[in-house]
């Protein structure tokens, strides 16, 4: 009959079918589930089952039935296992080769030497693979394996069979060559991005360390530079005789930690004041000297024609890139209009 | 390529399989049947069969063919695969439901071995403990292993087709093994077969064994259908529920007799009868009543 569920045959299964009158017949995955939640009183399927009434009384009549609230049994599936008929079969089918033409080896997982250190209990039977352990369940066929090359190779080296190719045999490989760098690339794609990520990690943690640094060394130039514009300012006024805050820079920077650091940083200064001591001199009063002579002036020494007709902006200021992109307004009134016509 | 193979002995095993499949297999049914097809040298591959002819016609093919094996991949509803391994005049035969399968062409496996090189095969501890698991073990080793001076064979043993028994299930895994000392790297192709029946005969005959634990997809479909079908037929079975409570009639309580108690007395009012009609309303004091600006404006 069918299932008031799901519409489904199955089938009656041997038993003798049974079932109260009003209700209908569900199938058992659905008749456990629906039973569970719903309660006999409020059944749906008033709609007429395939049981009629007048067969119910038939087999009433005829003693199947019994009176009182009956339930539908399901029968239980038989599943075939013809143990003599396999085993016949087995007997039949069996070819008695040698074990060097089928070379089958049957085996337990091969020891694990880890485990075998560690003193661990080994023992672990197939059945105890939880498969859905991925990694457990591949190392358990791997060592499965693994047993079986290590039974079956020294049994072939025994009887003469070669099973290492050597190194001047080229056949045909299962893979094509086109295949196996396919898988090399692969492999190597994979190990390059790993390191660039190890290598960003790196930079990063790097960088903030180099932040620290860089802002410690800030802080310290500007000091520094702070003392020697006092000193300087001081002695303009006339409140110091002495130039020593000028060989002062060793004793300076010495009275200062010094750090591993400061003595790159001593020379780059070191060379740019040398240039600007060259071309301007020692600062000395301001008043009495002056920068901006006409001998300043008329000297055209430092006059480079190659920097100065180059459009780039290399060894201008590092000028804004967009200066030139964009044209001027006239330019693009004109393009408009030209574009307009 | 076969010199080592042929001149040193005479191919006696005659082992041919044939490996083809029904229409309406997937590309990766049809990419796993040609690796196979490349594992295996004694294999001879065929053209597509109609579903619509019966089993029993395998048997002429193979017959035709020459083979005395035959893996037969079945496909049904374009989703489910079946593969049928079959000794193919007198049975035994195999149904299988083959589900993950990974081909060759996965960069994942980065094995290669020859082509044609003869496999060794390694077989679980549980093959020999139940009788149908024997008669499979057996029926796997004559089929895929290669026969020995096969002519398209190459003389070397370079990898090892593994059969697992794990969750009732038979898992295929397919190593290359590198050194002697036994580290191996997988080449594919993988699969995972749960076994249907056992038939006698080749492709019929009566059923020897059938497994208790196989669920077909299609009832695995329909379970799951129907666990979230259940919910909503609950729900709706609830709904009814209420409408017929609500339908039926409202349960009279029995008369309370200290209903009244404390009812006081209200005096009866006499109802008042007019007889002539209402005067009529008294007309309006003020019609249009000026506003204020302008009634200051008339006071002055």
């Amino acid at each position: 009959m069918k299932c008031e569920w799901c519409r489904c045959w199955p089938e009656p299964r041997g038993a003798a079918v049974r079932g109260p009158p009003g209700k209908g017949f569900r199938c058992d995955e659905v008749g456990s589930m629906a039973r569970g939640g719903v309660s006999d009183s409020d059944s749906l399927s008033d709609s007429d089952s395939d049981l009629s009434d007048s067969e119910l009384q038939e087999a009433y009549s005829k003693g199947l039935l019994k009176p009182g609230l009956n339930v539908i049994e399901e029968a239980e599936k038989h599943y075939i296992n013809n143990v003599m008929g396999l085993k016949q079969c087995f007997e039949d089918f069996k070819k008695n080769l040698n074990w060097v033409e089928r070379l089958d080896v049957t085996n337990g997982p091969a020891d694990d030497i880890i485990a075998k250190a560690e003193g661990r209990c080994l023992g672990q039977e197939t059945s105890d693979i939880d498969p859905g352990d991925d990694f457990q369940r591949e190392m358990c066929f791997y060592q499965q394996a693994q047993a079986t090359a290590l039974e079956a190779l020294p049994r072939l080296h025994q009887q003469k069979i070669a099973t290492k190719r050597p190194s001047d045999y080229f056949a045909e490989m299962a893979k094509s060559d086109q295949q196996m760098q396919k898988v090399r690339e692969k492999m190597i794609s994979k190990q390059t991005s790993l390191e660039k990520s190890e290598k960003a990690k790196q930079l990063r943690a790097l960088r903030k360390y180099g932040k620290k640094v860089q802002v410690e060394v800030i802080q310290k130039r500007q000091k520094e530079k702070k003392a020697m514009m006092t000193a300087v300012k001081k002695y303009q006024k006339g409140l110091s005789d002495k130039l020593d805050f000028l060989d002062g820079d060793k004793t300076f920077l010495k009275a200062n930690k010094e750090s591993g650091g400061s003595v790159q940083q001593k020379k780059r200064i070191n060379a740019k004041r040398k240039y600007k001591n060259e071309k301007f001199g020692f600062g000395g009063r301001k008043k009495s000297s002056k920068w901006n002579t006409r001998e300043s002036h008329d000297d055209v020494s430092s006059f480079k024609a190659k920097i100065a007709h180059s459009k780039s902006n290399h060894f201008g200021k590092g000028g804004k890139k967009n200066a030139n992109k964009r044209p001027g307004k006239r330019n693009r009134q004109k393009m408009k209009n030209r574009s307009r016509k | 390529m076969a010199a080592g193979s042929v001149s040193a002995g005479r191919w006696t095993n005659k082992e041919r399989v044939l490996i083809f499949s029904s229409r309406g297999i997937s590309y990766r049914t049809r990419h796993l049947m040609q690796d196979l097809r490349t594992l295996m040298p004694h294999a001879k591959p065929d053209t597509k069969m109609d579903r619509k002819d019966k089993l029993f016609v395998i048997n002429e093919v193979c017959e035709m063919k020459n083979c005395n094996k035959c893996v037969y991949f079945e496909a049904k509803k374009k989703q489910d695969l079946y593969m049928w391994v079959s000794n193919v005049p007198q049975g035994p035969s195999a149904k299988f439901l083959v589900q993950n399968v990974h081909t060759l062409a996965e960069l994942k496996m980065s094995g290669n071995c020859l082509k044609g090189s003869r496999p060794l095969l390694s077989f679980d501890l549980a093959f020999d403990r139940e009788p149908h698991y024997r008669l499979l073990k057996e029926l796997f080793i004559q089929t895929f292993s290669t026969p020995r001076y096969h002519p398209r064979s190459q003389p070397f043993i370079d990898h090892i087709f593994t059969f697992t028994i794990a969750d009732q299930r038979i898992w295929f895994r397919n190593y290359q093994i590198i050194e002697e000392d036994g580290s191996l790297v997988e080449i594919g192709p993988r699969f995972v077969l749960s076994l249907v029946k056992i038939f006698q005969g080749s492709f019929g005959g009566a059923t020897l064994y059938e497994n208790p634990s196989y669920r077909s997809p299609n009832e695995q479909r329909r379970f799951l259908r129907m666990t979230t079908a259940a919910r909503f037929k609950d729900k709706q079975v609830m709904k009814e529920v209420q409408q017929l409570q609500k339908g039926r009639e409202l349960q009279t309580m029995p008369e309370d007799p200290t209903h009244d108690v404390f009812d006081t007395p209200v005096p009866e009012k006499v109802p008042r009868i007019e007889l002539a009609p209402p005067d009529p309303p008294a007309p309006p004091r003020h019609r249009n009543r000026p506003f204020k600006r302008q009634r200051v404006r008339r006071r002055k």
